[in-house]
């Protein structure tokens, strides 16, 4: 028979009435053990009134996304052995960011508004919804479209995200999957207006990758939003946000250009001009960040390829 | 109590119900779409292999839509409605097309139609796919359609109680909200269920969690029928232990099943068909198999893959190469996947006719595995289910179209404060039985005595058994007196439920004394068409027992024959 160990499992319980409470539970698992199982067997037999969510158990419908050990993730794609430290033991919290609920369920209706914000849906020709016309879609578009559609709404990456917690305009990465998906669809008919739901909050992102990390059906969001800032000449007029955000990628081209380095202290002073880099500089060092404050040259690898690129696209 | 009014409500936010919503709102209908789960959440998505469609111009140049009828009413052993295989076939390319327009990214052949693949019982193939996640990608093409209506509410991690009644006509429902525990009274004269499911009855099951017979349990507590609750489908590939679906994508592309001598088995029960035989074939033989002791410990058999490539299997079997990686820690390219048969599949279900119309209360409609449209007959063949959900989805949509212009809404709302109140009963008595204690008894008894093999004794007593569970559950409890997204209330809800259609799957196997299908009866090892082709009709009496009718079957072309593959 499969091999048994008994492992110890900690859970950030939450309730109107009594708030928070971590509670600790043991239980028995073998290396096929999900997560999703642990919890399941917890409720059956310890405590019936923890309360989590968990629907199709093979991390297609994106219900039990929570903090394991810290890291967002789908309780049923985590397999308790893996999940494990080294002294057996696991944490359960319920996802950051979102309004808590109960125990390891958060409200995320405000996922769901950024999701609907993007206009997720296709809209078709006329001539091919009457039948008239016939669609065709190339294997390689297919490819590119599914990459992004297969997105769970599990809300994973917008928990994880820095911006989406800085910056209100941020759409987050899973509307931008999802947008860049229609984007990409030859079928649609609202690209123009795509683009310009997309645009503003595309450059807004910071390109951290954390997305890109934690998301369970490797969606790779923060590369749709790199794909969806390969439109800009397609926006029309520009927004603030768009205008810095090119200026600085300007700046990296002339300094690489120019040096075979990046300037950090010179793509500062272009991007957010002279007052502003003054302010920040006298507030890192306020905060004793001096380090930070300081600028430094990087060299930049294969310097001969990459300008030899950026000439061909001059 | 709060109340809201709709032209239609829809219990369930899955591909059935999603795509009622999308004609009755078309309509210019006020729709509300009520699911204990965001509809995303629904089992739809974990539909695999495909959809079957016999595209005009994109198919097999010799198949045709009735050898597609076909098919169907030889797989599902001709207890199949022949009119609804017929309409189900006629249906498809134009489904196929619909969804296309929606959105749907199906899998492209290298002129930029639409690919199609071979599944399970089918004479050409006619499978349409999206990679292996082809109800997931479906499901969220059809939900980001419906949210585009503004006159679609969706009412998500709502729990429904119980349908309210006017007589003979219905009146709406009641519901819980799951957040705050607060009931609402959804009122309208038409209710579509299309609440899928029930796998969480046995002990082995591909479903989803929440695939607990909600939409059944209420039904038979309202007077209504089920259609042939005895038909069970059992899924031969699902990963051993966690009993995750291996599409039969597989075995369609190529893979094959062995037992522990490394002998392809199947060639001795199904020899022109072999792997790819209808799944209650394969489930059986299966299970003969291990009982005659050529499984390996612990009760699997093998699916081999690895001669199929690590390349193609990357490409066309993701899922299946993934579940198996993750859930199981085998490389599939390079050894066996574990495997073997678990609950998938209900062929029974709300008694309608092809139009999605029940017949026993006015205003009632069901559609996808909720419904018994007997499209499925006595065993439900690969890729059909999705193509059911949508084809019956739309129909029934229309139908309720047509109803809506015929039938003003009434005005009296009685029985909604009764039905709220006895679902706080569980929350007010502090000691009695608990959910938990009552689940294991049922799908323990479900799983031995109402599985793949069947006999007058073991049903006997499960019928029994059953009997006993609903009488406890009328004294059922929950520790937990919060009133904020109590999921133990839920669970005892689910439960009560769960053991009210398993009530009437066990007494209808244990009233059909033949095999047909997927209902195996080791006592009555063969088909009996002289006295059972007939639909088994279930309804649920106060008295904790199930009163059983007869409806007969639709026969338009195919006479019966023998079932051989």
């Amino acid at each position: 028979m499969v091999e048994e160990k008994e492992i110890t499992v900690n859970i950030k319980k939450y309730d109107e009435n009594n708030g928070e409470q971590w509670r600790t539970y043991r239980v028995n698992a073998n290396r096929y053990t999900q997560m999703t199982e642990v919890l399941r067997w917890i409720k059956y037999e310890q405590d019936p009134a923890l309360s989590y969510r968990a629907s199709c158990h093979m991390a297609v419908c994106g219900s039990c996304a929570m903090k394991i050990n810290g890291e967002p993730r789908l309780a049923c794609k985590t397999m308790a052995f893996n999940a494990i430290n080294d002294k057996n033991e696991v944490n359960l919290e319920a996802m950051d960011y979102y309004k808590e609920v109960r125990d390891l369920i958060p409200d995320i209706d405000t996922f769901y508004d950024r999701m609907y914000k993007v206009e997720p849906r296709l809209y078709a020709d006329q001539t091919v919804i009457s039948g008239e016309n016939e669609e065709r879609m190339t294997p390689s578009e297919q490819k590119e479209v599914w990459k992004f559609e297969e997105c769970i709404w599990c809300g994973l990456c917008v928990s994880a995200c820095p911006s989406v917690k800085e910056d209100e305009k941020f759409l987050g990465p899973a509307a931008h999957a999802k947008g860049y998906r229609f984007i990409a669809d030859g079928r649609d008919t609202k690209k123009a207006e795509r683009i310009g739901i997309l645009m503003d909050s595309a450059w807004r992102c910071t390109s951290c990758y954390m997305c890109y990390e934690v998301c369970p059906q490797d969606v790779q969001p923060v590369i749709a939003i790199k794909k969806t800032k390969a439109y800009v000449d397609e926006y029309p007029g520009t927004t603030e946000v768009i205008t810095m955000a090119r200026k600085h990628d300007d700046t990296i081209s002339e300094s690489i250009a120019e040096s075979g380095k990046i300037k950090e202290s010179k793509l500062y002073l272009k991007t957010f001009g002279y007052v502003a880099a003054m302010k920040d500089m006298m507030y890192m060092m306020k905060q004793g960040k001096i380090k930070y404050a300081m600028s430094k040259d990087t060299d930049v690898k294969n310097i001969d390829e990459i300008k030899k690129i950026m000439g061909d696209k001059k | 109590m709060e109340k809201k009014e709709y032209d239609a409500v829809i219990l369930g936010g899955g591909l059935a119900g999603l795509m009622a919503a999308n004609y009755v709102a078309d309509a210019g209908f006020k729709v509300a779409v009520v699911s204990k789960v965001f509809p995303t959440r629904s089992h739809s998505a974990a539909a695999e292999g495909g959809i079957a469609a016999y595209i005009n111009g994109n198919s097999d140049p010799n198949d045709d839509p009735e050898f597609m009828s076909y098919d169907e009413v030889k797989g599902g052993d001709y207890l199949v409605d022949q009119n609804a295989a017929e309409l189900l076939s006629d249906k498809s390319g134009e489904i196929v097309r619909i969804l296309d327009t929606w959105g749907a990214p199906f899998n492209r052949q290298p002129d930029g139609r639409i690919a199609l693949r071979y599944f399970g019982g089918q004479t050409y193939p006619r499978t349409r796919f999206v990679a292996d996640k082809t109800g997931m990608a479906l499901l969220h093409t059809l939900f980001e359609h419906a949210s585009g209506f503004s006159n679609i509410d969706f009412y998500s991690e709502y729990y429904v109680l119980d349908i309210v009644k006017d007589g003979n006509n219905v009146n709406g429902l009641v519901a819980m909200e799951m957040k705050n525990m607060d009931p609402i009274y959804l009122k309208s004269r038409a209710l579509l269920i299309a609440s899928g499911g029930l796998g969480m009855v046995y002990k082995h099951s591909t479903n989803s969690y929440i695939s607990t017979g909600d939409g059944y349990g209420i039904a038979l507590r309202s007077g209504v029928p089920l259609k042939d609750p005895e038909f069970v489908q059992f899924h031969p590939t699902c990963l051993y232990p966690s009993d995750i679906l291996i599409s039969e994508a597989a075995r369609a592309e190529g893979a094959i099943l062995k037992n522990n001598k490394n002998e392809r088995f199947m060639a001795k029960y199904a020899p022109h068909k072999f792997d790819l035989a209808p799944r209650d074939i394969v489930s059986r033989s299966m299970t003969m198999e291990m009982m005659e002791g050529r499984g390996f410990e612990g009760g699997y058999l093998s699916l081999d893959l690895t001669h199929l490539g690590r390349e193609y299997i990357m490409e066309r079997l993701t899922l299946a190469y993934d579940a198996a990686k993750t859930f199981a820690g085998v490389d599939a390219a390079e050894e066996m996947i574990p495997v073997r048969p678990a609950q998938h599949y209900f062929m029974g279900g709300i008694d309608v006719d092809i139009t999605g119309t029940n017949s026993d209360l006015n205003g009632l409609f069901a559609a996808g595995e909720a419904a018994c449209v007997s499209v499925h007959g006595a065993n439900r063949l690969g890729s059909n289910s999705l193509l059911e959900t949508l084809v019956y989805g739309r129909e029934t949509g229309k139908t309720m179209v047509d109803f809506l212009k015929k039938h003003k809404n009434v005005e009296s709302s009685d029985g909604t404060e009764e039905i709220a109140n006895n679902a706080y009963l569980y929350i007010k008595k502090e000691t009695g039985e608990h959910f938990g204690t009552l689940l294991d008894e049922l799908k323990e008894t479900m799983w031995n005595n109402v599985g793949i093999f069947r006999d007058e004794n073991k049903l006997g007593d499960a019928v029994k058994g059953l009997q006993n569970l609903r009488e406890r559950a009328k004294n059922m409890y929950v520790t937990d007196k919060t009133t904020n997204y109590n999921t133990e209330v839920f669970n005892a809800f689910e439960t009560r439920n769960m053991i009210d259609v398993s009530l009437a799957i066990a007494t209808a196997a244990l009233n059909r004394t033949e095999t047909r299908g997927a209902h195996f009866r080791n006592d009555y090892p063969v088909r009996n068409d002289d006295n059972w082709m007939k639909h088994t009709l279930a309804y649920l009496k106060p008295d904790n027992t199930i009163e059983i009718k007869y409806k007969s079957v639709i026969v338009t072309k195919w006479k019966p024959e023998p079932r051989v593959y």
